[in-house]
């Protein structure tokens, strides 16, 4: 514990007094990272999880604190205003980033995000492994232990009615059942699943290859709470399930919907919202609009939780900063900006700030369609090549990056990011370094090239956004000098239906994408006709590629197809990445473990493991 | 007078419906609700996209949409109000109910604040007029009133909590503090009482050395942390209010009435010691509430059994009082829960954000000290909002006066011989307080509507947060919600303003 501290003052010191040896927790681990990490050694458990996953990516895991007995104390953290509403976060109405910070604490599954997008499995929970390749199987196994914290145990029973209510297509269709989830992975797993009633065991066969298995059985909701407000047995339901019986499944579709909502933002039966994770909202305190206080569940069967109470605060994030200082929040995820990271700085040794990067990157795409100077039949290759060539990617990371992340580079892939183990390696493979310094007299070459006099081209993005404006202004700045005629196209409906994206006045669209972690996530993008390849790129080898990706289960096979897909990207120059979005996050000094994370779960990703210096 | 309030019912009512009209098309062609999505990568993108036009009627066109509102809103007429859900499936009339609770509890302390505050300050610079006091009092209106709220909030929320409990962690004022303080108050009574110049000279030399006085010896006996009146000061204070109602009042003229409020002060000591142990930890509001009963019932007994000929100028004076003394008893109850309150807070009392300071639920003090609980959390935002309301109605209340100063019959009352005192409370603030009533309405219903900024800087979950949240999101449902309270407030509100002329003003009685 005493190493952890020092850790954590040796890092707190360093960011407010220069801010210049930040922790880098992808690429090098800072001194808090590296002190955790050696705690990590001390035990089993954590060091194996990093081995099986055949990589030294310890500190992109959870660390491992060993017996923790939560204490009195309390820790809070927001995640903006809007306040938490349902305890069933999978229905169309309640999947919001607000109910999944909460329900991260109050429902456990099978893996984890670690803070650079790896898979890293719950030991505790139970474990997996994929028998074939074809069909793809995985067999599930769950902890012996694994209980509700109602002390039912955790069966296959939850999986079950977990597919069932996301897969309403092999079951009769969605109105038969009733169910109003957000699709997930049960639509690729048509077949169901192969279990008893009542096991703690099952297997998930794939009738086509799905190059994302691992993230797609996590954590169930109790089926029992559900098959019992139903007026069903659990392991009657569990049958039915497992029989296609559609009729006595689509009991339970009206409390899945409904029934495990919080409309008057109060928990009004704690019996129907039993948790399999280290927080329960039983016992829990709720001020409506105000805060919620989850304490630990007893019964939960992994690593207890550091702190007694985890108090999420609803409060709007132009308020963070300075409930920060106050000592009213003690963990908050504020905008990455050059002020907010000013003032949290300004602080002084109260507050620790670590900067990362995201997985949301922005990047500059053309437009393909006949009207645009850059389609094939006007300037082609050429005159992407030649804008690619004036676009100023380092002078845009740092002016408009580099100030508030200090460890910001120019991205140069699309499909891995910086702080992964594998960009440097896709990167070798796919991109020769010839865009990353501005060459004027090249691209003027290559305009002429392309038979272009002084072309204008229309960066669209969607408006006000002030860091896009300056990146326009900056393309302008060099562009122009290279005989293009950058115009500033921004405006409010850029993304709207009936927008400017769609209409195609547009010549380079500047915008991001948030990554999402999925393997085969980045196919609509790039392929012919895919649903979010708005410019119009077509590429035979970058289709064929991606076929071959989404159909693999094997990861070599997955980088070798995005290297190919890369290449051809940077080659014919679908678009231009520029760099991830940067993330901040300031927390009260005395705490451990706070530790940001680059998937989108966010900075409460680990907050059982939040916990005050002693 | 029915006819002419079920006239502007009947208006009023239009109104309303077509500023909803005029509000929900605004509202849903504000931006983008699908905005958050169309840069996601998730997988399931297009099938989130595809809920939420289903959960919102996306593809409905605008008036199908609104006529949808209006039926669930229609229903409020058979108390089945069905304001429908937000975005995200809440109830948005749960939403409506614990909002509207919310910003009702900030805007009540606030308004009345501000009226009591605003009111007298206009007066005093009225009879004042031309004085220094009259030219700081206008400079400081006009300051507040164009107070961007949102920095005034940030600014306050600096000083007033952030360094405020890093200050009571250990608390001491600095000689020069408390002789700038003292300083500020001579300055402000020594205007404020007038007269020559030697005699303000002496007021604000007494003024200093008290005030100084008091703050050193607060300072020395640790007040800060553990405060409390003490019978001296309950004593005072008391004494002060009779002062009080006596000049609004009769004066000293009436001996049998000065009297009758001296046995009150008497009999409020007595029951201050007898009353002391259930005030120790009362049960709950009732008991407070029952003591204030108590308190009004003795003090009209008082004023019957002594007034003589005036029994109910007596009555008055002797309930004025004895409620003052009542008050001035409760808060040094309530100042003697602050250390409790201290020490359950960690030392730090004041929250930047939230209505309360310790969940409620996990809230292990006494009555004392829960008051604090969500006291203090009302005291910033309260004084944003009455900041910016004193500023007009200290301005009305001075102008209003002024005019009612300078008319005929006042100088007719004055030429008869009465004292200014007469003159000024019984003459002119009466007919001067009238035209304020229709700013106290209004101001009310543009309170509760305006606390937007004040709502979300504070972290309220008021009406302002909701409609915000709603205008974020383009979420109709929310925003008008919002519109019926805030645009029902407004209709309401005139219409008891123009009641409350009609009875005041026998002129525009017809």
């Amino acid at each position: 514990m005493a190493v952890v501290a020092a850790g954590a003052l040796a890092l707190a010191g360093c960011t407010s007094d220069s801010g210049s040896e930040d922790s880098d927790t992808a690429a090098e681990g800072g001194g808090g990272e590296e002190d955790m990490s050696g705690e990590t050694g001390d035990s089993g458990e954590g060091s194996e999880d990093s081995e099986d996953m055949g990589g030294e990516e310890g500190d992109t895991a959870r660390a491992d604190l060993g017996d923790v007995t939560p204490n009195d104390d309390s820790v809070s953290f927001s995640s903006g205003a809007e306040e938490y509403n349902a305890y069933n976060g999978n229905t169309a109405a309640t999947n919001s980033t607000y109910n999944a910070v909460v329900n991260n604490q109050l429902q456990s599954g099978f893996w984890y995000w670690g803070t650079d997008g790896t898979i890293y499995p719950n030991e505790w929970f139970g474990s997996y492994e994929k028998t074939s390749d074809d069909p793809l199987t995985v067999e599930y196994t769950i902890s012996d232990d694994a209980v509700w914290s109602d002390g039912t145990p955790i069966t296959s029973n939850d999986f079950l009615l977990d597919w069932a209510s996301t897969n309403p297509e092999s079951m009769g269709g969605a109105e038969e059942l009733g169910f109003d989830p957000v699709s997930t992975w049960s639509t690729y797993a048509t077949e169901g699943l192969e279990t008893e009633p009542g096991s703690k065991e099952f297997t998930v066969v794939y009738p086509e290859p799905y190059p994302d298995w691992e993230i797609a059985v996590s954590g169930p909701l109790p089926a029992h709470v559900a098959a019992e407000q139903a007026g069903l047995e659990p392991d009657e339901l569990a049958q039915a399930i497992l029989d296609g019986d559609a009729e006595t499944v689509s009991q339970v579709s009206e409390f899945w919907n409904t029934g495990w909502l919080f409309p008057n933002y109060q928990v009004e039966d704690e019996a129907l919202v039993p948790s399999s994770g280290p927080y329960t909202l039983e016992g829990a305190a709720w001020e409506s609009g105000n805060q919620l206080a989850l304490v630990p569940n007893e019964n939960f069967f992994g690593p207890m939780p550091a702190t007694g109470n985890l108090v999420y605060k609803f409060a709007a994030p132009e308020t963070h900063v300075q409930a920060l200082q106050n000592g009213d929040i003690n963990v908050i995820e504020p905008q990455a900006t050059v002020d907010t990271r000013q003032q949290l700085e300004g602080m002084g040794d109260m507050v620790a700030v670590e900067d990362n990067q995201q997985m949301t990157w922005e990047h500059l795409d053309f437009n393909f369609a006949e009207s645009s100077v850059f389609s094939d039949e006007n300037g082609g290759l050429a005159a992407r090549e030649a804008f690619a060539m004036c676009v100023p990617r380092q002078n845009i990371i740092d002016n408009l990056i580099a100030p508030i992340a200090e460890d910001a580079q120019v991205l140069n892939a699309r499909e891995r990011f910086p702080f992964m183990e594998d960009y440097q390696e896709l990167v070798d493979a796919s991109y020769d370094g010839r865009y990353d310094e501005v060459d004027i007299e090249g691209a003027s070459a290559k305009l002429e090239e392309a038979g272009l006099d002084n072309p204008e081209v229309r960066i669209g993005y969607s408006a006000p956004n002030q860091r896009r404006t300056e990146q326009v202004a900056q393309i302008k700045s060099s562009c122009d000098e290279a005989g293009f005629n950058i115009v500033d196209a921004g405006n409010p409906d850029f993304f709207e239906a009936g927008g400017t994206l769609e209409s195609g006045d547009w010549e380079v669209a500047l915008f991001a994408w948030a990554g999402s972690g999925q393997i085969a996530s980045g196919e609509p993008i790039y392929s012919t006709g895919g649903s979010q390849n708005f410019g119009g790129f077509s590429n035979e080898e970058v289709d064929a590629a991606w076929d071959t990706l989404a159909s693999s289960v094997d990861p070599e096979v997955h980088m070798e197809q995005l290297k190919v897909i890369e290449k051809a990207l940077w080659d014919e120059l679908y678009g231009i990445p520029l760099f991830t979005h940067p993330g901040i996050v300031g927390y009260d000094s005395t705490l451990e473990n706070v530790r940001p994370t680059s998937v989108q779960t966010g900075v409460s990703w680990n907050a059982d493991q939040w916990v005050r210096a002693s | 007078m029915l006819q002419f309030i079920l006239r502007r019912i009947a208006i009023s009512t239009l109104i309303l419906f077509l500023g909803s009209v005029l509000m929900y098309v605004l509202t849903i062609n504000s931006a983008d609700p699908l905005q958050d999505l169309r840069e996601s990568r998730a997988e399931n993108r297009e099938q989130l996209m595809q809920a939420r036009i289903n959960n919102m009627g996306l593809d409905l066109p605008w008036w199908q949409r609104y006529l949808g509102w209006l039926t669930g809103v229609s229903k409020c007429f058979v108390l089945q109000c069905d304001l429908g859900t937000t975005r995200d499936g809440s109830d948005v009339n749960a939403l409506l109910l614990s909002s509207a609770g919310a910003s009702l509890r900030l805007v009540t302390v606030a308004t009345f604040l501000a009226i009591f505050i605003g009111v007298a300050l206009g007066v005093l610079s009225a009879i004042r007029q031309y004085s220094g006091f009259d030219y700081v009092i206008t400079f400081g209106a006009f300051l507040f009133y164009s107070l961007p709220v949102f920095w005034a909030a940030v600014l306050l929320k600096d000083f007033g909590a952030i360094r405020f409990n890093n200050w009571i962690a250990d608390p001491a004022v600095s000689t020069t503090a408390t002789a700038v303080v003292a300083l500020l108050f001579a300055l402000a009574l020594a205007s404020l009482l007038g007269g020559g110049l030697r005699r303000q000279l002496v007021t604000g030399l007494i003024t200093f050395v008290v005030v100084f006085g008091f703050v050193f010896a607060f300072d020395e006996v640790n007040w800060w942390v553990q405060p409390a009146l003490g019978l001296p000061l309950i004593l005072v204070g008391a004494l002060g209010a009779l002062g009080f109602m006596l000049v609004m009042t009769v004066g000293l003229a009436n001996r049998k009435i000065l009297y009758a409020g001296l046995v009150t002060i008497g009999l409020g000591l007595v029951s201050y010691v007898v009353l002391g142990p259930v005030l120790e930890d009362p049960a709950n509001w009732w008991v407070i509430l029952a003591l204030v009963g108590v308190t009004v019932l003795v003090g009209a007994a008082v004023g019957w059994v002594m007034g003589g000929y005036e029994r109910r100028t007596a009555m008055v004076v002797s309930v004025g009082t004895a409620l003052g003394m009542a008050f001035l008893i409760f808060m040094d109850r309530l100042l003697r829960g602050w250390a409790g309150f201290l020490e359950l807070a960690g030392n730090r009392p004041v929250s930047t954000i939230g209505e309360n300071r310790i969940i409620p639920e996990r809230f292990t003090g006494d009555f004392w000290e829960s008051i604090f609980n969500w006291g203090v959390q009302l005291v910033l935002p309260t004084i944003v909002l009455t900041l910016i309301s004193i500023a007009s109605y200290s301005r009305y209340t001075r102008g209003s006066m002024l005019e009612t100063i300078n008319q005929d019959y006042i100088r007719t009352a004055r030429s008869k011989g009465l004292s200014d005192r007469v003159v000024f409370t019984k003459h002119a603030l009466r007919n001067a307080l009238i035209p304020i009533t229709t700013i106290v309405a209004f101001d009310f219903a543009a309170l509760l509507g305006g606390a937007v900024i004040t709502e979300t800087i504070f972290g309220w979950r008021g009406l302002g947060a909701m409609f915000r949240l709603g205008l974020d999101t383009v979420d109709p449902n929310p925003v008008m919600a919002y519109y019926l309270v805030a645009g029902g407030a407004a209709v309401m509100m005139n219409m008891l303003a123009d009641i409350a002329y009609a009875s005041l003003d026998p002129r525009i009685r017809r």
